[in-house]
């Protein structure tokens, strides 16, 4: 009798499932409908709600949904409305892969992703289908439109950050230190080796490292699920580090530099965007203290243009969420999906919203468009898809955040921003 | 036996005739049908997202039958089983992209068959290697042995390590039109598809024959009770280690498999949730089941996509609804398990068991 109802239970699942099929195509006969469905414009957003990245990930994807409805409250896109199928995939590849087939067959015009492996896993299946793929991977390896032509994304990329970063560290706080003229300065990294996302910048630092004179020490596998990293605090007081930098997102950076303030590393920590949030205060304590990170867009509250409609849409939209829980990534969320209305908009314009036209009439039309939220101005060329060459560099000070620098690689090194840091 | 049907009852008078293949024409006209439906339905009237789908229900077959063979038909618990897939697929990858193959073996699309070849051997070795444990242990310590493998294959090794050859520090890439059989380049959906099926029947008619031979019952033998098995002159260690071989070898041409599919390739596409998500496919599915490994990654794949499509209409009413399907999903999966391992633990293949064996009795079936 059991074994009848798990049976009766299955199949009734499954018929569901068909149905829905049903539900999902298309249907002739209802031409209101049909009509109602052509003045939608579909996009699909992967989000990490569950998986390793969800720290970060819960809050960026509620950025993208607030985001959304103040898009289409405010007019859509030149009068379409944008139908959002927003997808937990669990930071797991093999998801995203199907849920990027899922996403074709809903006929999206275009993909809000998120994690580096599977963004670079999808890039080449991207480029084929010409579909606009707007992450929230800033990976360096994504703007070589060589490679990845469909891939972009609107915040200073990886590479650019770590190059920024120690930079930064090396004009202002170096030369504070009292070895300063008498050594080299000494830098390392703790990172997750296994994930894509968390070594994507590694070779740009060290390769920052080498050009700013650095001595460069063990790299330290931290995992993204880190509570306890002692044994590569220890390994790193071998070295005795002047600066580390933190390429891993927020939970794991945070235990990371308690265990760093436990065990008196008396390094400087300069972290990248995703480690680098209101959250790092309130898990490290008196550790993150002095902690140095990017962030391309403006903190959660702060004054910036539209931020009151982030706020706005936050408390409308999840009143169930105080705003003081929400951090720096529900504006990343509103700054994806801002800019990608924007192509969108500029593509309808100029006649269509295939892949290609939202390419070529929508992004690469974007020169210096400043998007509001705090963001330097964004530039898309045909051959490069670095949006910025800036890196804001912010510092935890006396419980806020104060901006310590703004480097512009392509000011300080123009031909190697050109010729040379493209891509990686 | 070239009767149309069977007669009600077990009228087979030789071995061989009761394990011949196509025993019946009706048999022969069923498998047909599914060779059809499998190589002309499906790419014809599936979309590619169907097409994606049919290409995950692959990968967790193959990735599965290997398990299946180990804790079904040999009887040695393994949670390790994606560390071997993951093997196969950085063999495969190092060797297409760095080893120095003569140009006219990439011109005619050798270096991928040969490298398939190569990443199932020495995953099949690697695989012997956490084997040898089993010689002295068995049951909940020799999973723990397995699970060493994941830990010091993916996590250690290769993320240490083979990660980082080239100074890559980041996942190999894969350029489109790498990926080469001969003269066809695999660079779709459906042509991933077409290469799926074709080693999905592959390994099941190795796998069905294997346990039709002294092998697999020497396998069957050791499970069942492995002291007996010794007894009755068994050779158990080489048998074992034999189990392992095989089922690495079918791990690593899973993953040379799984590149085609990919563009790149990275530790985080080897997750130990893969080894686990495995074992929980043959038991839905069914323990000592090749329909079972079947059935069971159908369970896991195309009921769970099913069961998405039938909440999507219901997003616009609960928009969150969505987001949250994942966590549904694993609470499906996980309560499958149990339902399945409470209810009916001999898992699907033994329901398709039933049923089969209702319409081959119809209408005298008590």
């Amino acid at each position: 009798m059991k074994s009848r109802i798990l049976v009766f239970l299955m199949s009734l699942a499954l018929i569901a499932g068909i149905f829905s099929i049903y539900a999902c195509g298309e249907k002739p006969e209802k031409k209101e409908k049909a009509k109602l469905a052509a003045e939608e414009i579909q996009i699909g957003s992967l989000n990490d709600m569950t998986g390793a990245t969800s720290d970060v990930g819960k809050d960026y994807a509620l950025g993208i949904a607030e985001a959304v409805h103040y898009i289409n409250e405010s007019g859509g896109i030149n009068g379409k409305l944008i139908k959002l199928h927003q997808f937990d995939y669990g930071y797991r590849i093999p998801e995203a892969l199907t849920k990027y087939n899922l996403f074709k067959q809903l006929k999206c015009v275009a993909i809000l992703g998120w994690g580096t492996g599977d963004t670079e896993a999808l890039a080449p299946t991207v480029a084929r289908d010409k579909i606009p793929y707007v992450s929230a991977s800033y990976s360096g390896h994504l703007c070589d439109t060589a490679k990845t032509p469909y891939n972009l994304f609107f915040a200073t990329d990886y590479s650019t950050q770590a190059r920024g970063l120690i930079t930064a560290w090396f004009d202002t706080k170096w030369p504070k230190n009292p070895d300063y003229g008498k050594r080299k300065p000494r830098i390392a990294a703790c990172y997750m080796f296994a994930s894509a996302f968390s070594s994507a910048s590694i070779k740009a630092y060290k390769n920052q490292a080498e050009l700013l004179g650095f001595d460069i020490g063990p790299d330290q596998d931290v995992s993204l699920f880190a509570i306890d990293t002692k044994s590569q605090i220890l390994a790193l007081k071998e070295f005795k580090p002047d600066v580390v930098l933190h390429t891993n997102t927020v939970m794991s950076v945070a235990a990371t530099m308690r265990d760093a303030y436990a065990l008196k590393l008396g390094a400087d920590h300069i972290i990248k965007n995703w480690g680098f949030d209101e959250n790092l205060p309130k898990l490290a304590a008196a550790a993150a203290e002095g902690a140095i990170g990017c962030a391309p867009w403006a903190f959660f509250g702060q004054d910036a243009p539209l931020m009151d409609k982030v706020i706005e849409y936050a408390e409308k939209y999840n009143p169930g969420i105080p705003l003081e829980k929400r951090t720096i990534h529900t504006v990343q969320g509103w700054a994806s999906v801002l800019g990608l209305a924007e192509a969108l908009k500029r593509a309808d314009k100029a006649g269509g919203l295939s892949g290609e036209s939202i390419l070529k009439n929508g992004f690469e039309t974007m020169v210096n468009y400043e998007l509001g939220l705090g963001i330097a101005p964004v530039t898309f060329k045909e051959k490069d898809h670095r949006g910025q060459s800036q890196a804001k560099i912010y510092e935890w000070k006396d419980s806020k955040f104060t901006l310590l620098a703004e480097v512009d690689l392509k000011k300080r090194w123009p031909d190697k921003w050109e010729n040379e840091w493209l891509g990686w | 036996m070239s009767t149309t049907f069977l007669p009600c009852g077990d009228y087979h008078q030789t071995y061989a005739q009761e394990h011949a293949w196509w025993q019946t024409k009706f048999i022969k006209g069923k498998m047909i049908c599914l060779f059809l439906c499998l190589f002309v339905f499906i790419p014809l009237v599936a979309n590619d997202y169907w097409i994606s789908i049919c290409n995950m229900v692959g990968y967790t077959i193959l990735g599965a039958l290997g398990v299946q063979l180990l804790i079904g038909y040999c009887g040695q618990l393994t949670l390790g089983q994606g560390a071997f897939i993951a093997v196969g697929a950085y063999v495969s990858t190092l060797l297409v992209l760095e080893f120095p193959w003569p140009q006219f073996m990439l011109d005619w699309g050798i270096a991928y068959p040969v490298s398939v070849l190569v990443a199932g051997i020495a995953a099949g070795i690697w695989s012997v290697f956490f084997g040898l444990p089993s010689a002295r242990v068995k049951g909940f310590y020799l999973i723990l042995t397995t699970m060493a493998a994941q830990f010091i294959t993916v996590d250690f090794l290769l993320t240490q390590y083979v990660s980082q050859i080239g100074g890559r520090g980041q996942a190999f890439s894969l350029p489109a039109g790498t990926i080469k059989l001969g003269p066809w380049v695999i660079d779709s959906d459906l042509k991933v598809y077409y290469l799926m099926i074709m080693l999905v029947i592959v390994f099941c008619v190795v796998i069905s024959n294997l346990m039709r031979s002294r092998v697999g019952r020497a396998w069957v033998a050791i499970r069942d009770n492995d002291i007996s098995a010794e007894v009755m002159g068994i050779n158990v260690v080489k048998y074992k280690l034999l189990a392992f071989f095989v089922a690495g070898f079918i791990a690593g041409i899973t993953g040379a498999f799984w590149i085609s599919n990919l563009a790149a390739i990275s530790p985080e596409h080897f997750p130990w949730f893969l080894s686990l998500s495995l074992v929980g496919v043959i038991l839905i599915g069914g323990v000592s089941s090749i329909h079972g490994t079947i059935f069971g990654a159908i369970f896991m794949v195309v009921v769970m996509e099913l069961l998405q499509l039938a909440v999507m209409p219901l997003a616009d009413t609960y928009p969150k609804l969505l987001m949250d399907f994942l966590f549904i999903k694993e609470a499906a999966f996980g309560l499958a398990i149990c339902l399945f391992l409470m209810f009916e633990p001999n898992g699907l293949a033994y329901r398709w068991w039933q049923i089969k064996n209702y319409f081959n009795l119809w209408p005298f079936s008590y």
